[in-house]
């Protein structure tokens, strides 16, 4: 609870610091905020806190994600001085909403009410409407909020009828009637099947499981790039957390698995197939975000016991190497006049050795090559799969996996390519540190995973 | 303690290589003593082992899945272990009077993919087993991209998904078979062999396994990488994939395939063994009808390999030690053979045998090289390869006699093959060539080779003695063979 509070009130402290126009401050205004609220959230741990009459449970899951995410939006707004060094405005609304959308990340990690999830939805996805549009004068930038803003909407619509339709059934908001009244539930019940369906597919949205994917391509090619981090890691493990909450509850009744199966398989063909057609390096990130949702999913469709630490560690090492690349990307940007293609990152590594291991560390951990920590975030969930015995589906996301791996090698290539013509990376201290934290972190994690395990 | 220096002094070496980039012949240098290094200890390890399996190191890594640190070795793996060693510093060498590109970074990476190698025959828990099985790949990936010869993208790429898709079928099957075992769950060898897992769950978990060493070796029909793969790799790529790499999917198939799954591999030996033999058989026509030198030499690694896994699968001693002794006689041969068509290249620069004929003249001294190379390779008495290829034939024989009559077709063909290409080289109308015989750095690289073919040829007991108490541990599973 204190951390919602100190979170909030930073938010609307950081929109007062706007009136100054002294964006110097901003950064390490939120960092330090944030990390007083990490601190608070970890002298919660071994007290579980049931809030606002149950609707809101900071248990070990829900605090654990909420650590996970304000470490990571850390990392994210370490990368602003750098990005908003030549903003003039509006520097400090960025910096609160992307706030207020971490408080939305909050409550979804800690919901037992659905009246919460729906609060929660909203909350970190209206800030996300106007960031996406951050770039007033790009054309980009406003089809993506537009685009973002409306099929938002239909997902929340979505939702709202699933909420309406379990309502109506129980009764209640409160997931534990819901719970309760599942296990009463003998013959297969045609309102409930609709009910948890549509609040799937409105939780489906915001993960973007395919075929609700369209809008992540354009919104983060569109959106401004730290924007696109902020979405492609916090607000990513808020939508996971969000559901695996649900479903921790609902569990996998066999109307549902049925469903999600279809879902996994979709997304995981989907998001990998088109990764490898794009030339694009935001596009090409937000297909295999796709993808990387798909084994998401495949995690929560075995729902085990460990599926909280799985999907955290998944969704956490994965934001750390999204961070890193994403502002290796901004720098090679910078150094081709704005260009996104991949061909940016050639010449990175004669040009900066460093950065290019990094990067490549980065792209491997993507891949999930072995030592990394998206290997063993892969494997977490191969083993919860053939645990559950989804062994098809499982051997399907081996497959796509391997599809996975060319198109972050193939990137990983670039790197060592030479330049066509002469370029200059220019990697402000600030960010070349994130970069190394991240890459280190990715490494260690990935030689001793047992620590977050 | 000397199982670790075994990986870390290869990984210590091209960290250092890779950090100072010192020219190449420091370079070479360094790499050089470190694989000698490594050289030593493994044979003071062959000398002092007494014929037990041996566990050095054992601890807890993530005890959640069952992956636990855990190196040592039997007497298949300690020969695995010879083998790398011995043939890196030939490798390495080949790069004095062969050079490719950088010299700092191509001997950091195979010195990289020394250690990984390492730690693959040294792993007794499969989980370590795959990670380092797929950080082999990883030098050689880059190794061959950035310095192979025509179409090396292409041909790279598929290769290192051909590879990965093995790869990453062994992680499908060690997830599964680890998930069987007791709560707390071990991927520990020992515990996967303890493990009676039922005949339906055997059967299709053996393709899932044998198709990572399958396409490693390669066998017949997952080699499709392997031709164009060997041919426009630099020729130290090459001498590490056929001759080190491949081994890892025969190694594997005795550790994975026959300790934990023994019916489902007996079940299946006869679909494995016509599908090596044939591809054996087909290989070898193939060869024959080669007009490209290391595209012959690869067709022949292809066809040598098929046979060792036929004999492995007849599932007797005869079969799998035969097998496992050729694993080294073929090792050694692959390094001259791939050293003999690098030294024509660069003489005639091409591995095209219309330009190359007549030589032997100009060059007196290659030509005896070679001769006894090829002696080598069709497996004449009292070279290495004869009790290699009498134990797999025996042991072909005593599983179905008229697979014998396979071995015979393809020891005439490989005969044939490979002194038609002999003369192809090096004999016909003399061409007058002006280039050089072989020196004296190719006599030290070569005379060495050849008198270990001899040495092991003369006394194959120094090697079958190694895999004879494994060999017969490992067929006491068998015991219930229909």
């Amino acid at each position: 609870m204190s951390a919602l509070i100190v979170i909030s009130v930073l938010a609307v402290a950081v929109l007062y610091l706007g009136i100054f126009s002294n964006k110097n401050v901003l950064a390490p205004v939120t960092i330090l905020g944030l990390v007083a609220a990490t601190a608070l959230l970890a002298s919660g741990w071994y007290i579980p806190h049931d809030l606002l009459h149950g609707m809101l449970d900071f248990d070990r899951t829900a605090t654990a994600f909420s650590m996970g995410m304000a470490v990571v939006a850390m990392l994210v707004f370490a990368f602003g001085p750098d990005y908003y060094a030549r903003k003039q405005w509006h520097v400090a609304e960025q910096y609160a909403l992307m706030l207020f959308s971490l408080v939305g990340g909050l409550l979804l990690a800690s919901w037992t009410n659905l009246l919460m999830l729906f609060l929660g939805i909203e909350v970190l996805s209206i800030p996300l409407y106007v960031l996406a549009g951050g770039k007033k004068r790009s054309l980009r930038s406003s089809e993506a909020s537009l685009k973002y803003f409306l099929l938002g909407s239909f997902a929340t619509a979505f939702l709202l009828m699933g909420i309406t339709l379990l309502y109506g059934l129980t009764g209640s908001f409160d997931m534990g009637v819901l719970g309760t009244f599942m296990a009463a539930q003998a013959a297969p019940n045609m309102m409930l099947n609709f009910g948890l369906f549509f609040v799937l597919a409105g939780m489906a949205f915001k993960v973007g499981a395919v075929p609700l994917h369209f809008w992540k391509p354009d919104v983060y090619q569109g959106a401004p790039t730290l924007v696109t981090t902020f979405m492609a890691t916090v607000v990513l493990m808020a939508a996971i957390v969000g559901l695996h909450r649900f479903i921790d509850v609902t569990g996998m009744p066999q109307s549902l698995a049925a469903t999600m199966a279809l879902l996994v398989l979709a997304t995981l063909l989907v998001g990998n197939l088109l990764a490898l057609r794009q030339t694009n390096f935001k596009r090409l990130m937000a297909y295999s975000s796709v993808s990387h949702s798909g084994f998401l999913l495949l995690a929560l469709l075995a729902n085990a016991d460990t599926v909280g630490s799985t999907l955290l560690y998944y969704t956490f090492t994965y934001a750390l190497a999204t961070v890193g690349l994403f502002i290796l990307f901004t720098i090679a940007k910078r150094a081709n006049n704005g260009a996104e293609h991949l061909g940016i990152f050639k010449g990175l590594f004669a040009a900066n050795p460093v950065m290019a291991l990094c990067a490549l560390a980065l792209l491997l951990s993507l891949a999930g090559i072995p030592l990394t920590a998206g290997f063993v975030a892969k494997y977490q969930v191969f083993l919860l799969a053939i645990g559950a015995g989804w062994l098809k589906v499982m051997a399907f996301g081996v497959l796509m996996a391997l599809v996975g791996i060319y198109y972050y090698v193939m990137v990983a290539r670039e790197l060592f390519l030479p330049a066509e013509q002469p370029v200059t990376f220019t990697v402000a201290p600030l960010n070349g540190l994130v970069i190394t934290l991240c890459t280190i972190a990715v490494l260690a994690l990935g030689l001793w995973p047992a620590w977050l395990i | 303690m000397v199982l670790l220096a075994l990986v870390l002094i290869p990984l210590i070496a091209a960290v250092l290589l890779l950090a100072l980039r010192p020219a190449a012949a420091t370079a070479r240098g360094l790499a050089l003593t470190s694989s000698l290094l490594t050289l030593a200890l493994t044979l003071w390890l062959w000398y002092t082992w007494n014929g037990t399996a041996v566990t050095a190191i054992n601890h807890d890594w993530v005890p959640a899945w069952g992956m636990r640190l855990v190196l040592g070795y039997s007497g298949i793996g300690l020969l695995m272990l010879v083998l790398t060693a011995v043939l890196f510093p030939f490798i390495i060498g080949t790069g004095y009077k062969q050079p490719v590109g950088n010299g700092a970074l191509v001997n950091a990476l195979l010195l990289f993919c020394q250690a990984a190698l390492f730690g693959v025959f040294m792993a007794q828990n499969a989980f370590l087993f795959y990670i380092f099985f797929e950080l082999t790949l990883l030098p050689i990936f880059f190794l061959l991209l950035r310095w192979g010869g025509e179409h090396k993208r292409s041909i790279t790429i598929r290769f290192f998904l051909y590879t990965l898709l093995g790869g990453l079928a062994l992680l499908f099957s060690i997830a599964y078979v680890t998930l069987q075992t007791p709560v707390p769950h071990s991927a520990d060898f020992t515990a996967l062999a303890a493990l009676d897992l039922p005949m339906d769950v055997q059967l299709w978990l053996f393709w899932a396994m044998f198709l990572a060493f399958a396409i490693k070796m390669p066998i017949f029909p997952f080699h499709s990488w392997q031709p164009e793969t060997y041919t426009m790799a630099p020729t130290q790529g090459t001498m590490v994939l056929s001759a080190v790499m491949g081994k890892m999917g025969i190694y594997g198939i005795v550790v994975f395939l026959f300790t934990i799954l023994p019916e489902g591999s007996a079940h299946w030996r006869h679909v494995v063994v016509g599908l090596s033999l044939f591809g054996a058989i087909y290989a070898a026509v193939i060869a024959f009808r080669q007009d490209n030198f290391k595209r012959l030499v690869a067709y022949s690694s292809m066809s040598h390999m098929g046979l060792m896994c036929a004999a492995l699968f007849a599932l007797n001693t005869y079969g799998i030690s035969g097998g496992l002794y050729q694993t080294f006689a073929h090792g050694v041969l692959m390094v001259c053979l791939f050293y003999i068509a690098g030294m024509m290249h660069q003489r005639v620069g091409s591995h095209h045998f219309a330009q190359m004929g007549g030589m032997k003249s100009a060059m007196p001294r290659l030509a005896l090289l070679f001769m006894l190379v090829v002696g080598n390779a069709i497996a004449m008495p009292l070279t290495q390869s004869f009790p290699g290829e009498w134990l797999m034939f025996t042991g072909l024989w005593r599983m179905e006699p008229w697979l014998a009559l396979a071995g015979v077709v393809l020891i005439v063909l490989g005969a044939i093959y490979m002194l038609y290409a002999y003369q192809r080289v090096l004999l016909g109308p003399d061409r007058s060539h002006t280039a050089p015989d072989a020196d004296g750095e190719e006599h030290f690289l070569l005379v060495p080779l050849i008198a270990i073919c001899f040495l092991v040829g003369l006394f194959p007991n120094l090697v079958l003695q190694l895999v004879d108490a494994p060999v017969q541990q490992l067929l006491n599973s068998f015991t219930s063979l229909p």
